[in-house]
């Protein structure tokens, strides 16, 4: 694992960054040292079961701060869970997920770790922001106030800085001309970007886009992704990907971890895992995915 | 029929239109309020809240409206409470429906999208703000055209009061045609006076907030 974090200083030095942009998105790069080295996002041995069946078996994962990590897999073999788990969507049946070095469902006292209040978990929540599969906008209310609501009701953003945010945030997804469309009038395309917008009007330091382009037409793709380029180019911003889109896995991430069986199965750089991989199921399962293209 | 008696007969029915209009409103708040109320509390994360709305759902949407209208009026005194027919007649029928309404609410609650609940969680929403925010403008929408009936059934119920004392708009007509002997039109105007209270109260309230919910779910404004 620490090969990774080792890589990712490396990266770290010589990913470009747009100044303009970074401290609005709120990562306090004024950190020390030490801070900064610690991964942002730890699994430590998490377990997952629904009934008799385990779908998170022991996991360690570890992400560093800035890293774009992507996760593909067989259906079934957990990788969604593995976001969902972050986003606190669920219950955790074993381990510790370690968040900005604080636990995210537990807390310490007395040297113990005991399950984290209501409170606790909606601070170190406040870290994540999550994309979903079939967007889940809010349909009530339009692509503006959809970025608004959060930052108002949960932030406490008076309603001039939250509209000045959304709709900065609109004009970065290249919706500036839709901010009073409901969601209904929007494409699968054009609503999977307001749900990345309303994620980072939360400025959160992890992003995770759960298949976010699996219920999309093919041919809206494309502006979604390139979206999410356009963030990882220009913000400091963590990225958890599950994705079946191998091509922008490649190009996107900085690490991509195969999922099966409720374990990582093998995991490295893109174009090692996906270019030459070592385990048989990953072989098999890349050469499946690859045929269909 | 002379005109002394017509007079009269306008100025019962005309008393008991109004008597039935103004419980059937009372009655309304008094459902929509407590209904929500107990709604909310049956899909709260609460386990002595879920043990109340149980409770209270099943007592008043288990037992006879009548006999509840009874016990508040003829029993309650016997522990020393004095309520006015008027106090009777709208909370007793306004709590007889609230238990129908609860329902309605926690099953429009439990029908939105469960991906709402969690991209409310994911933007690290409190509970209260996401069922004000986010989840209840939703359920409004699936739950009006069942509270359309249930206030429907208000206002018929309404006439129940007249056993506490209070006449209204159905006994008034018995009156009336108790007196004039003509049993075909007085109770042909009550039956038509029912259905044109509900046209022109309830069904323009609950078009005008159904039209209001709408918003982001039809491209079209609704019929």
């Amino acid at each position: 694992m620490s090969e990774f974090v080792l890589r990712f200083e490396d990266d770290l030095t010589k990913r470009p960054r747009a100044s303009a942009r970074r401290d609005e998105l709120d990562l306090d790069i004024r950190r020390s040292e030490k801070v900064m080295n610690e991964p942002i996002v730890r699994f430590e041995n998490v377990t997952k079961r629904y009934g008799a069946l385990t779908v998170l078996d022991e996991l360690n994962l570890e992400i560093a701060r800035n890293e774009k990590v992507s996760i593909i897999g067989p259906s079934g073999s957990g990788k969604t869970t593995v976001l969902r788990m972050l986003m606190t969507l669920e219950h955790i049946n074993g381990g510790v997920i370690w968040v900005d070095g604080e636990p995210l469902t537990h807390t310490q006292k007395n040297g113990q770790i005991v399950p984290a209040s209501e409170r606790h978990l909606r601070r170190v929540r406040a870290k994540i922001g999550m994309v979903f599969q079939h967007f889940n906008l809010f349909p009530h209310m339009t692509a503006l106030q959809n970025c608004m609501e959060a930052p108002i009701s949960v932030l406490g953003l008076s309603k001039k800085e939250a509209e000045a945010r959304a709709a900065e945030l609109l004009d970065l997804v290249g919706l500036g001309d839709k901010k009073n469309h409901f969601p209904i009038q929007l494409s699968g395309g054009q609503k999977q970007r307001v749900a990345i917008a309303r994620a980072l009007a939360m400025r959160p330091k992890v992003m995770l886009f759960d298949e976010v382009t699996s219920a999309l037409d093919p041919e809206l793709v494309g502006e979604v992704l390139n979206v999410i380029r356009k963030l990882s180019a220009e913000h400091d911003l963590t990225m958890l990907m599950v994705t079946h889109q191998m091509g922008f896995a490649k190009e996107f991430s900085d690490r991509v971890c195969f999922f099966s069986g409720g374990k990582i199965v093998e995991q490295g750089p893109p174009s090692q895992l996906l270019g030459n991989p070592q385990n048989e199921r990953t072989q098999q399962f890349l050469n499946a995915v690859l045929e269909t293209r | 029929m002379s005109k002394v008696d017509l007079s009269f007969i306008f100025a019962v029915l005309t008393k008991g239109v109004m008597t039935t209009v103004i419980v059937t409103l009372g009655a309304c708040v008094v459902a929509i309020v407590l209904g929500l109320f107990v709604g909310l509390t049956r899909v709260s994360p609460r386990r002595q809240l879920r043990w109340f709305s149980i409770a209270y759902i099943e007592f008043f949407r288990g037992t006879s409206m009548l006999v509840q209208l009874y016990w508040w009026f003829f029993v309650l005194p016997i522990f020393g409470i004095f309520l006015s027919p008027w106090t009777v007649g709208i909370l007793g029928i306004g709590m007889n429906a609230s238990g129908y309404a609860a329902e309605y609410v926690r099953a429009a609650i439990q029908a939105v999208d469960r991906g709402q609940y969690e991209a409310s969680t994911a933007l690290n929403f409190s509970r209260l703000t996401m069922m004000r925010r986010i989840i209840l403008p939703q359920a409004m929408r699936a739950m009006l055209p069942t509270w359309g009936n249930m206030l429907i059934d208000v206002l018929k119920g309404s006439s129940l009061v007249f056993f506490i004392t209070i006449p209204e708009f159905t006994s008034a007509a018995k009156q009336a045609a108790d007196a004039t002997g003509d049993y075909m039109l007085f109770f042909a105007v009550a039956l038509f006076g029912y259905y044109i209270i509900a046209r022109a109260l309830i069904t323009p309230f609950v078009r005008w907030l159904e039209r209001r919910v709408s918003r982001g779910f039809v491209r079209e404004q609704v019929a």
